[in-house]
């Protein structure tokens, strides 16, 4: 709870920007379009017809497709997807608000002798303007809300302490993040409210306190923005993160090693999704990220049937990112987390199943789960492939949920992560990939090109690394966050200082 | 009547709305001064006869003269800056008090805020709408009559020597339309107003028309004045509109024979 509200005052200040920055540029495309489509129907029904395309686009796909749209992670394709999405309200609205004023007011305003103009300030927009700001208030809404997803793209916001809580349990974090964002959009939202209905009615005083709450949030938001421009840190070393707990861990842990090593400052973007971080990588828009080898082999290297074995897995990759991307693989940290196929063990011991090919006979009648990469993966296809298994269905589901589902009986088997805590304190038995087709996933720390000019020491701290881990400690440290419900910041400074004192890593 | 009496001039006006023809050669001239009433059955053209005065409606062949120049001259806004323009439904703006309703023409015209409010006030005075009690109100708080008082009076408030006047006396009771009727006639006369008036009803043409344009079918089928058409209807249409306010009136004779 008490990290969660140190990190409130920073994240919601992150969640404001991104969410008025957003609200800012839908309204300054909207309005303008919106005017214009009234006086253009047929442009209008088109411009009306692609929001609304864009609307039924789910609003996490929007975030991920900005990132190789615009080859970048962050501020910049969140707001645009944010603007995008908040766009259509603001436009049906203006449309619908124009429109809808009375015919016999237009021609009163044509008879006095008022130019288009002057027709639509004088007359049609402020009629319009209950209408408008309705949408607007909609936007604002919807704005505030899908900026908890921007996270996933790699700009901060309260979105980083829901996701980070539901991944390592830390409830406490979670309703941080959702009441704060649901603070920020009612206020948002009255604030909208109060100063449509202090205009309209011509109060000074509703008019004058909404204009002051709608100013302070922009100078909060604008303030930041300058004060980190007048008081420039040093770039600080950005560590990149998948969304769940070992790579929360391994990300702080990287984090402080180059902090402690180098003295140069070092953040963590956590959440990023896994070809979000390779791309952000290779851009330089992060440093340096823990990836597994396996997954590498499979998704950037694009190698399918069975892989060759561990080291030479490792040396592949090595060379490919290299020659290819020209990132580094400094290290291996010594363990590997692979999907491996888990079950009860109560379960497993009354199949008799100790053996990935020993699912065959029972595979009709099981249900199995993974997340939401696994179906899709090339292992899970190779899998099929090489045991020619087919289960009675598939389920994807959370990572976080998945462990308790299979726990409960919801499910028959999962894709576990094999360093996962949770296999240990649910009791789940890990069935051995006999034939060795899920390739192996020695975790490795991969460098941008750009960090070995400008940061030499921090990539020779991060290679210290190598070896510095083994799969035990890092169940342990799972286990840590999940069970205990340590942060992954403290998990990770803990075993630093531990290995410190222990053995000098 | 010579150009610089002729305030109106329409030639040959023909305008189709898809396959209907509105108005199908339209010719009319209005005096300085005059005021020339625009007579028929809903759909007979002459709401379009009007608008195409202040070019609300542009024609498709023909040609409107205001003041001896062709509309065309000027661009639509400056045109109709100078001619009042007052209908039934009013319009008068929700968003915006009575004073500023009525001095909106003048506001558009970029007159001193003084010479409007001088202006407002006097204009209302004369609608027997005591500026006091209404500059500040808000449309939706007049009456059905309050509210065509107020239109008359934006008509007229940046001082315009032509007005048109589409049914601005419809939907009233007949009480308040007979003074509004009343109230308008000397209008007219003090200010020298030329009015091209459109209405369904011949009892108040007959009334207040210095000449009659009783219109069918996109045409105008008699023109003169009330004394004219009432001695000699020019074929069965115009007599028969004349017929009710004949029928009444001789009742009302016959009542007053009565009674004395």
């Amino acid at each position: 709870m008490n990290e969660a509200l140190a990190e409130l005052p920073r994240l919601a200040t992150a969640h404001l920007q991104l969410s008025l920055a957003g609200l800012a540029l839908a309204l300054s495309l909207s309005l303008p379009l919106g005017v214009l489509a009234v006086q253009r129907p047929r442009l209008g029904a088109a411009v009306l017809g692609a929001a609304s395309v864009i609307q039924t686009i789910p609003s996490l796909a929007l975030l991920a497709i900005m990132v190789p749209l615009l080859a970048r992670i962050g501020f910049l394709p969140a707001w645009l997807a944010l603007t995008l999405y908040a766009a259509l309200p603001i436009l049906r609205n203006t449309v619908a608000g124009i429109a809808g004023v009375e015919p016999a007011l237009r021609e009163a305003a044509r008879g006095v002798g008022m130019t288009p103009a002057q027709q639509l300030r004088r007359v049609e927009l402020p009629l319009a303007l209950p209408v408008i700001v309705a949408g607007v208030r909609t936007a604002a809404v919807w704005t505030v809300g899908t900026a908890t997803l921007s996270t996933l793209v790699g700009a901060e916001s309260l979105g980083n302490l829901i996701f980070a809580g539901l991944q390592t349990r830390n409830e406490a974090a979670v309703i941080v993040g959702c009441v704060g964002a649901a603070l920020l959009a009612l206020g948002l939202d009255q604030a909208i409210g109060l100063l449509e209905r202090g205009v309209r009615e011509g109060s000074r005083a509703r008019t004058r306190a909404a204009a002051l709450l709608i100013g302070a949030a922009l100078a909060w938001a604008g303030g930041a923005v300058a004060w980190e421009r007048l008081a420039p840190a040093p770039a600080p070393i950005r560590i990149g993160a998948k969304p769940f707990t070992e790579q929360y861990v391994l990300g702080e842990l990287l984090a402080a090693t180059v902090e402690r090593e180098t003295g140069r400052p070092a953040v963590t973007l956590q959440n990023l999704g896994s070809t979000v971080l390779f791309d952000a990588l290779r851009a330089g828009e992060i440093d340096a990220y823990v990836d597994y080898s396996g997954t590498l082999w499979a998704t950037i290297l694009a190698r399918e049937g069975v892989p060759p074995a561990r080291a030479a897995v490792l040396a592949e990759v090595t060379r490919v990112l290299e020659r290819e991307h020209g990132i580094r693989v400094v290290a291996a940290l010594g363990f590997e987390n692979t999907y491996a196929l888990a079950l009860r063990r109560d379960r497993a011991d009354a199949l008799g199943v100790r053996r990935i090919g020993d699912l065959a006979a029972h595979a009709a009648s099981l249900e199995i789960g993974g997340d939401y990469e696994w179906f899709q993966r090339a292992e899970w296809r190779a899998l099929v492939a090489a045991y020619g298994f087919a289960f009675r269905a598939t389920r994807t589901m959370d990572p976080t949920l998945m462990y308790a589902a299979v726990a409960e009986g919801e499910v028959d088997l999962i894709a576990a992560y094999s360093t996962d805590g949770r296999i240990a304190a649910y009791e789940l038995a890990v069935l051995e990939d006999e034939r060795g087709v899920i390739p192996p996933y020695d975790a490795v720390v991969l460098t941008s090109a750009a960090l070995a000019t400008r940061a030499p020491d921090a990539v020779a701290a991060l290679g210290r690394l190598d070896g510095a881990i083994d799969a035990e400690a890092m169940r342990r440290m799972n286990l840590a966050v999940d069970r205990d419900g340590l942060t992954p910041r403290e998990v990770a400074r803990a075993f630093l200082a531990e290995g410190k004192a222990g053995d000098g890593v | 009547m010579g150009t610089l009496g002729r305030v109106i001039l329409l030639q040959g006006l023909v305008k189709r709305y898809g396959a209907a023809l509105a108005l199908d050669g339209v010719s009319l001239e209005v005096a300085r001064g005059e005021c020339v009433f625009l007579v028929g059955a809903s759909g007979c053209g002459k709401t379009s006869t009007l608008k195409v005065v202040n070019r609300l409606v542009e024609p498709d062949a023909g040609s409107v003269q205001v003041g001896g120049h062709d509309v065309r001259e000027s661009a639509p806004h400056e045109l109709r800056r100078r001619i009042g323009y007052a209908f039934q439904q009013v319009g008068l703006f929700p968003h915006l008090s009575v004073a500023e309703n009525v001095g909106i023409t003048p506001a558009l015209l970029g007159w001193e805020r003084a010479r409007i409010d001088a202006r407002v006030d006097a204009l209302l005075e004369r609608m027997e709408l005591p500026p006091a009690d209404f500059r500040a109100r808000r449309p939706h708080q007049l009456s059905g009559g309050q509210a065509q008082r107020v239109g008359l009076a934006r008509a007229l408030a940046a001082g315009p020597e032509l007005l048109l006047l589409d049914e601005p006396f419809g939907a009233l009771d007949p009480a308040t339309r007979d003074r509004l009727q009343q109230a308008f006639q000397r209008l007219r006369r003090e200010l020298d107003l030329t009015v091209l008036f459109v209405s369904h009803d011949m009892a108040e043409a007959l009334l207040l028309a210095d000449r009659i344009a009783v219109m069918d079918a996109g045409r105008v089928v008699q023109l003169g004045t009330p004394r004219e058409l009432l001695a000699a209807p020019a074929d069965a249409r115009v007599a028969a509109l004349l017929e009710t306010p004949r029928r009444q009136s001789a009742r009302v004779d016959e009542l007053l024979g009565a009674s004395a």
